[in-house]
């Protein structure tokens, strides 16, 4: 898999504020790649470059390779999703989706016909065609928004953050749908969203920004497990950070081969209640706080005398546990990764 | 005892002023118009006379006239507006609050002070125009004053603020995604505006454009000023008819005849566009 676009040291300010700086990615050919962060990260503002709505202050962006970087919207080979979706309000749903056809000049049936494949690639029934897209409920209109997208057979297709402002259970289903249709459709997909369930569920690769900058990118699983620092881990999820002073983890007196500073994080799925004689790399007396049932898993809150750690254990193992129980727990250290602050 | 309805109440003023005002006034114009001629009362017995008079003594001339001067107007109002609203929906803030109050307030200057002052600088030989050039690099140049081109001037300077602001507002209606979701699907500067931009800010371009020809159908001080003799409008005729000529009946049927030209164009638009959209802004 070739790389399809990429950023070399890109860098955008608005006024005394740097939205973007200095930033360097590789998007490759085919993947769904996801950049998350915080509102005011520069995420959006990287997307609008990358579409080429916007035009950075300093750096390259390069579609394979060709310097596009000066190309506007209209003259790349992509299309971007919006946020509200902006599709058309004053014409049809099959208007919406044909916008890009009628624009190059493609015959009406033509036209019609391509439509109506669309639609039955996003599973929009046909009889939507001639429908207001006023009249449509908040799923469908996102399946428009798709449907015109893909009909100007873009080789990327750019989202922003569409499916922020849906209802949770709407939202799941459409996460879903959108992850088998860049399956189907074999395009590369760059999406940006600030929920990281979102980017797990569906990227093959993510990239993580802060500040204009981005702090992290690699697969949900790399991230998820290999965090280099603490903003994404904290970001992506619950985890328990110690931090490591003189080559050991200092609120607990253990010495950790690992490193001699920064810090060490656990995600609460490897903290695990020490039966007797059972082996830890790190262990250390706990009582348990509280509990909170999550369904298929239990989150617990483990009161170690200094602070309250996070731990998780899977439906069936939950029994063994009791609130208000002193035990040792523990974690090994092949299962926690160390920041770099 | 039964209370009166607050609505029927609250309307009466404004029904009563309607009703003395503008429905009966028109109401006895209308009849005026079916008198015989030269008469000064609406006992006589109804006739189409003065109809056929106005045909057949020429009045659709000044008629044709209003009615191209108003069609010609709104154009050109249109055309100047379109640009400077879009400049002043984007540069939103101190800037366009400034042009916006510059454009607007000469609306506070007498309608007949303004046109004078255009007069004069377009007046031959020591207008300010003519003058100053004159002055500054010893050109003569010529006038458009008293020419049918003076009064279309003065046509499209007193209304083009009626067109601008409407159409202001239908501008604003257009959503800044949408368009920019067009040009990211590939359409040029103009498929934007004929696809998006247009039909998303007609309301506003229609209510514009029906207040501009509908004043300017009904002008004459542009051409009596601007224009001298060079053309008679209808709103002329009507007057001399009424004056000079003291024949009330085709006076009458000369103004039922603009009314009904007025109300075959009004109509139609307004049917067509949403005007509670700009109303809800």
């Amino acid at each position: 898999m070739g790389t399809i676009l990429s950023t070399q040291a890109v860098s955008k300010r608005f006024g005394d504020v740097i939205a973007l700086d200095d930033v360097s990615l590789e998007i490759r050919e085919g993947e769904f790649f996801t950049i998350v962060g915080p509102s005011g990260s520069g995420k959006s503002t990287l997307l609008r470059i990358l579409a080429g709505l916007e035009t950075p202050a300093a750096g390259r962006v390069h579609l394979r390779n060709a310097d596009i970087t000066d190309v506007p919207a209209n003259r790349r080979p992509t299309c971007m999703v919006f946020q509200n979706l902006a599709l058309f309000s004053h014409r049809s749903v099959g208007e919406n989706i044909e916008f890009s056809q009628k624009m190059k000049g493609v015959p009406p049936h033509e036209r019609r016909e391509h439509a109506l494949d669309m639609m039955r690639i996003v599973r929009l029934p046909e009889s939507y065609y001639g429908r207001r897209v006023t009249h449509c409920s908040g799923g469908e209109q996102q399946r428009v928004a798709l449907a015109r997208a893909l009909a100007s057979d873009p080789e990327i297709l750019f989202f922003d953050e569409p499916l922020s402002s849906i209802d949770y259970r709407l939202r799941k289903i459409l996460e879903v749908e959108m992850k088998d249709l860049h399956r189907r459709t074999g395009k590369t997909f760059v999406y940006i969203t600030h929920s990281l369930e979102e980017a797990m569920v569906m990227s093959d690769r993510i990239a993580i920004m802060k500040s204009g900058r981005i702090v992290q990118s690699g697969t949900p699983t790399d991230i998820y497990y290999r965090p280099t620092n603490r903003f994404v881990a904290e970001f992506m999820g619950e985890v328990n950070v110690f931090e490591l002073a003189g080559g050991q983890i200092a609120e607990l007196g253990i010495a950790v081969p690992a490193g001699a500073a920064g810090c060490l994080a656990v995600r609460p799925e490897f903290l695990r209640k020490l039966g007797d004689g059972e082996r830890a790399d790190v262990r250390f007396p706990a009582t348990v706080a509280n509990d909170y049932m999550l369904g298929s898993r239990t989150h617990y809150h483990l009161d170690t005398g200094k602070r309250i750690l996070v731990a998780e254990v899977a439906a069936g193992k939950a029994a063994e546990i009791t609130v208000g129980a002193k035990a040792e727990w523990g974690f090994d250290l092949s299962d926690a990764a160390l920041l770099d602050e | 005892m039964r209370r009166p309805n607050p609505g029927i109440l609250t309307m009466l003023p404004v029904l009563v002023f309607l009703l003395a005002g503008f429905v009966i006034p028109i109401l006895v114009v209308a009849l005026y118009s079916l008198m015989p001629p030269r008469t000064f009362d609406l006992a006589g017995s109804p006739t189409f006379t003065n109809y056929a008079t106005a045909f057949a003594d020429g009045y659709w001339r000044p008629l044709m006239w209003s009615a191209l001067g108003a069609a010609a107007t709104t154009l050109i109002c249109l055309v100047l507006a379109w640009p400077t609203a879009r400049a002043l929906d984007r540069f939103a803030g101190r800037w366009a609050t400034l042009v916006t109050l510059l454009i607007a307030l000469p609306i506070f200057i007498s309608e007949s002070v303004r046109l004078f002052g255009l007069a004069l600088f377009m007046m031959p030989g020591g207008g300010i125009l003519a003058g100053s050039i004159d002055a500054l690099f010893g050109v003569s140049i010529g006038t458009i004053l008293y020419t049918r081109l003076a009064a279309l001037l003065g046509l499209v300077y007193i209304h083009f603020p009626f067109v601008l602001f409407p159409l202001l507002l239908g501008v604003s209606l257009v959503p800044k995604d949408q368009v920019a979701a067009a040009r990211d699907l590939g359409a040029s500067g103009w498929q934007v505006f004929r696809e998006i931009e247009a039909p998303l800010a007609a309301p506003g371009a229609a209510v514009g454009a029906l207040l501009c020809f509908v004043l300017s159908l009904g002008a004459n001080a542009e051409m009596n000023i601007l224009g001298g003799q060079a053309v008679t409008v209808i709103t002329n005729a009507i007057e001399q008819r009424f004056n000079y000529a003291q024949d009330w009946p085709l006076g009458a049927a000369l103004t039922v005849l603009t009314v009904l030209l007025t109300a075959a164009v009004v109509f139609p638009v307004l049917r067509r566009i949403d005007v509670d959209s700009l109303a809800r802004r």
